[in-house]
């Protein structure tokens, strides 16, 4: 805000920003709110309860896609994470940047029913060319390959986390200093050992970063899983089939606003713990009287 | 002298090429891993997509062949008129998302601390805590006949007769994309205005410059690429999320995603792949043209 | 002072590099002897940053080679040759403490824990920042950080040291302290230092030697001095020093003198056993501390040119008077401030200078 500008708008404008913030926020909260009332969904009466939160546990099919879908999220994170990593730094050593950087976006700009429609129909496909391959073969070896099932629902997963955690990376690796590395050569350092020393310790915030965007994405993904999962469920195919013919439980309520709690603690984590870094080091430049160069 | 130094070749010799050991070789296809498994496991796909649209239909699955049925299907029947409505509609969600979000990027870029803009950024994911499903699913309630936003205008004395079109039509569906989709505007904006440096305000108020004129001549010029890459996206997903309509649409609100679900469903595999070759094309087209309009490659600037 | 007999600590061959359609350095050959102070001046984008860049092992060539002590290292990456290298800035290691930022070779190469800490002390002391050992380096001012950088290689105990515009993110004042310190630390340490720089007053502070570079070409080198006082080429004579560039055309020759008319004067200069025609163009170069202004006619024949006073400016301890000659051309004449009586402009002046002063450069 500069000097000569009106107070009052500046404050309209906040207020305008924190309310579409607010919209935008409503189903959160709405959920939230319905999950400790003992009535269920669309009750007049209100009374406080933690009844749903303990019955999620005694709920066999949803503690079933919990497990699932957590399986899938820690797969997809050890997958994707490591491999936008090694992208970002391929993306930064490379001179040609138009094609790495259109492959790895273009997932965003590919609407769900569509990438998954296209990727169940490649997979069948496969899975057909490799079982008439095992019979010329005479093997059964290739007949579970690309067969839907759990590794097919991760591959998916991965193209779609694939951006995110590769621009969240990016965006933090655009801070790093590319002399910092050179200087740790320049010190008899070979270049695994520059990454592992140098680099990776100041790029830690946005890989952790990525690996909660991921595992979030991944827990409230609904089309693509379901469209290339095997024969299990996960959260998301749980509470759309309860939807669809009886209306979520209210455990599932219970167990949506949980998620939706966790994933506002860990990212109202990430912005406490970089607010904290951030308000330190201009405290300590404040507090110096000679220019600081970095 | 190092020990560095004396591990290095002993006496002169012809000068040694540069040569890639076995490890340095490793090391350069490591680094590709991630662009072939997106090659194998998402360009190729997508790209399949056209040959196996032209694919004979079975009873319960696909053969090989070459039959332009699925496009017939697709393009001589009522799916071609609920594709280009889809796409208007779509277009209005992207407008209006533009005008509601876009401000707000200028807004932080230029008015909030610097060290605070990615934080107050970061607001807007809070949404996606929750699924989308969830986040759609609770638009039914508060849109209905009897729902949160007509009581409320009602009790007001703003209307007498509740609104009966916020809910299964494509006003619905618009409301819908623009809840969904909002962030990704702010997202893109906010990229988008990191090609407007702040000087320029200082610059406009020096030389007097009113806000429509310098938005107009100043600021839309420099963040084009950003904001046509945030519309696209908008644009693309408003077509391609079957989730929207499904919940919240009715009698001929149909998209792109919808048309699929329901070929798939129906067991109609190659209709399907004619829908995703169909809307990969028009991603492409846009793409296309924005990169000859706008020079795409901009964006990325300040990520390299 | 200098060690001549042994093989050169850097020697480098034919160096070529390019990106593409840009040629960076084109076919350079240098040597530099061990123990010295080498300085690498020019413009900025002239390609001297790219050959430091490529001893170090940081740029591979693209031909040509690279001997370090008589060993061809063209091949070998940063970590693997003899050298360490101090950059202009943000080369610290934000996360780690000074000492830990000193200490970090020693701890790549593997050396125990109390050696390195006796190491690390030794090096601060060295640069007198042993008070600082536990400060962060965003903690520290831009003159300290790059005194943490010199430790850091110093503690290394490589023989050859690249410094990449070391002082460049400094202010003016800071930076000239650096200079003379950077030339003590280099004479206790006895190592070869090879310095870029585009500043030429920081060039002549530190260097033993100096080699001019500019788009991709070694212009020339030579000891600090003769590079100021006897420039070789026209180029040299322009980025070094405050000097005249004189456009002119041979008219005569006899013996060791060549006779140059440039405007509406004759000049006489010494051939320098340079290959000069009668006709050809030429141009003279003169310091502007050499030249003197005077009001009277009929100076030295061959050695004084007539120009019309166009302005003076003064700088402090000296004041440039311009002169604008009858071909156009813009002399300066530099002088202590003395006196506060410069010609009013339009007043005719002579300009004159000692024999000898004046420079023959044909390119």
């Amino acid at each position: 805000m500069d000097d000569y500008a009106n107070p009052w708008l500046h404050r309209l404008k906040w207020a305008y920003l924190l309310l579409v913030v607010l919209t935008l926020m409503a189903p959160v909260l709405y959920v939230m709110w319905i999950s400790f009332n003992a009535n269920g969904f669309g009750a007049n009466a209100y009374d406080f309860t933690w009844k749903w939160y303990g019955l999620i546990l005694s709920d066999a099919q949803l503690i079933g896609a919990l497990r699932w879908t957590l399986a899938l999220a820690l797969v997809v994170t050890a997958i994707t994470v490591p491999m936008a990593l090694v992208a970002a730094k391929h993306y930064k050593a490379t001179r040609n940047k138009l094609f790495p950087v259109f492959l790895l976006l273009a997932p965003l700009f590919v609407p769900p029913d569509i990438l998954g429609s296209a990727l169940l129909v490649s997979f069948k496909n496969a899975n057909l060319a490799f079982v008439w391959l095992g019979d010329r073969l005479g093997t059964e070896a290739f007949d579970a390959w690309f067969r839907l099932s759990f590794l097919t629902a991760v591959i998916g997963l991965v193209i779609y986390t694939m951006p995110y955690a590769f621009v969240v990376i990016l965006i933090t690796m655009g801070r790093y200093r590319a002399e910092q590395t050179e200087a740790a050569r320049a010190c008899g350092a070979n270049g695994w050992r520059a990454f592992r020393d140098i680099e990776f310790p100041q790029i830690r915030p946005g890989v952790l970063s990525a690996c909660a965007f991921t595992v979030i994405l991944v827990f409230n993904e609904y089309t693509r899983t379901s469209l290339l999962k095997g024969g299990f469920d996960t959260f998301t195919t749980v509470l759309i089939s309860q939807m669809l013919n009886t209306g979520m439980s209210g455990q599932s309520y219970a167990m949506s606003a949980m998620v939706s709690f966790v994933a506002i603690a860990v990212i109202g984590t990430i912005i406490l713990v970089t607010l904290i870094r951030s308000e330190a080091l201009a405290r300590e430049a404040r507090a110096k009287a000679e220019p600081v160069m970095s | 002298m190092t020990a560095a130094a004396s591990e290095t070749v002993g006496g002169t010799r012809p000068a040694a090429r540069p040569r890639a050991s076995a490890s340095e070789a490793l090391g350069r296809w490591a680094f590709r891993l991630p662009l072939i498994f997106m090659l194998v496991f998402f360009a190729l796909p997508m790209a399949m997509t056209v040959v196996f649209s032209l694919f004979e239909r079975t009873m319960f699955w696909m053969e090989p062949g070459f039959t332009l049925f699925s496009y017939e299907n697709f393009f001589f029947s009522a799916r071609l008129t609920n594709f280009l409505e889809s796409m208007k509609y779509s277009a209005i969600a992207v407008a209006i998302c533009f005008v509601l979000g876009f401000p707000i990027a200028v807004f932080v870029r230029r008015s909030v601390p610097q060290v605070a803009q990615h934080r107050v950024i970061l607001l807007f994911i809070l949404p996606f805590m929750v699924s989308e499903i969830i986040r759609v699913f609770a638009l039914r309630p508060v849109l209905q006949r009897n729902g949160l936003v007509n009581t409320t205008l009602q009790n007001l004395g703003i209307i007498d007769e509740p609104i009966t079109a916020l809910l299964y039509t494509h006003t619905g569906v618009v409301i819908g994309e623009v809840l969904s989709f909002l962030p990704f505007i702010v997202f893109s904006g906010f990229l988008a205005m990191e090609a407007v440096p702040k000087y320029i305000f200082e610059v406009c108020d020096d030389l007097g410059v009113g806000p429509w004129r310098r938005f107009v001549d100043v600021i839309l010029p420099l963040a084009a690429p950003g904001i046509f890459a945030g519309s696209v996206f908008i644009f693309v997903n408003g077509l391609g999320v079957a989730l929207l309509p499904n919940i919240l649409g009715g009698a001929g609100a149909v998209n792109a995603g919808l048309i699929a679900t329901q070929a798939i469903t129906a067991l109609d595999f190659p209709l399907a792949m004619a829908v995703s070759a169909i809307m990969m094309a028009t991603l492409m087209a846009l793409l296309w043209i924005g990169h000859r309009v706008f020079d795409l490659t901009r964006i990325l600037t300040p990520l390299s | 002072m200098l060690d001549r007999t042994a093989a050169p600590a850097v020697e480098v061959r034919g160096l070529t590099k390019t990106y593409g359609p840009v040629t960076a350095l084109r076919d350079v050959s240098v040597s530099i002897a061990a123990g010295e102070y080498f300085v690498l001046l020019g413009p900025s984008g002239g390609g001297k940053t790219t050959l430091l860049r490529a001893i170090g092992g940081f740029h591979r060539p693209t031909a040509g080679e690279i001997l370090l002590h008589g060993k061809e290292v063209g091949h070998l990456p940063p970590d693997k040759r003899p050298t360490t290298m101090v950059f202009q800035a943000y080369a610290l290691f934000p996360h780690m403490s000074v000492a830990q930022n000193v200490g970090y070779g020693l701890k790549v190469a593997g050396l125990p824990k109390a050696q390195i800490a006796d190491k690390v002390a030794q090096a601060l002391e060295m640069v007198s920042l042993s008070p600082f050992a536990d400060r962060r380096p965003h903690e520290l001012s831009g003159g300290q950080q790059q005194r943490v950088q010199l430790a850091r290689a110093f503690v290394l105990d490589r023989d050859i040291l690249l410094l990449d515009e070391p002082l460049a993110a400094l202010d003016a004042q800071l930076r000239k302290d650096m200079c003379l310190e950077l030339k003590h630390l280099q004479e206790k340490v006895g190592i070869t230092f090879i310095h870029v720089t585009h500043n030429q007053e920081e060039a002549m502070t530190v260097a033993d030697r100096i080699a001019l570079i500019a788009n991709g070409d070694l212009v020339e080198y030579g000891g600090a001095r003769d590079i100021y006082r006897a420039p070789d080429k026209a180029f040299t004579a322009g980025f070094v020093g405050e000097n005249n560039l004189l456009a002119g055309r041979v008219a005569g020759l006899s013996g060791d003198s060549v006779a140059v008319d440039v405007a509406d004067a004759r000049l006489r200069i010494d051939r320098r056993g340079l290959r000069v025609a009668e006709g050809q163009e030429v141009t003279l170069s003169i310091r502007s501390e050499a030249v003197r202004l005077s009001r009277d006619t009929g100076h030295l024949e061959g050695q004084s040119i007539a120009g019309t006073y166009t302005e003076s400016v003064y700088l402090g301890l000296t004041t440039s008077h311009r002169v604008r000659l009858s071909d156009g051309t813009e002399m300066v004449a530099r002088e202590i401030s003395e006196r506060d009586d410069a010609p009013a402009p339009g007043t005719p002046v002579v300009l004159s200078w000692a024999p000898g002063t004046a420079r023959l450069h044909v390119e």
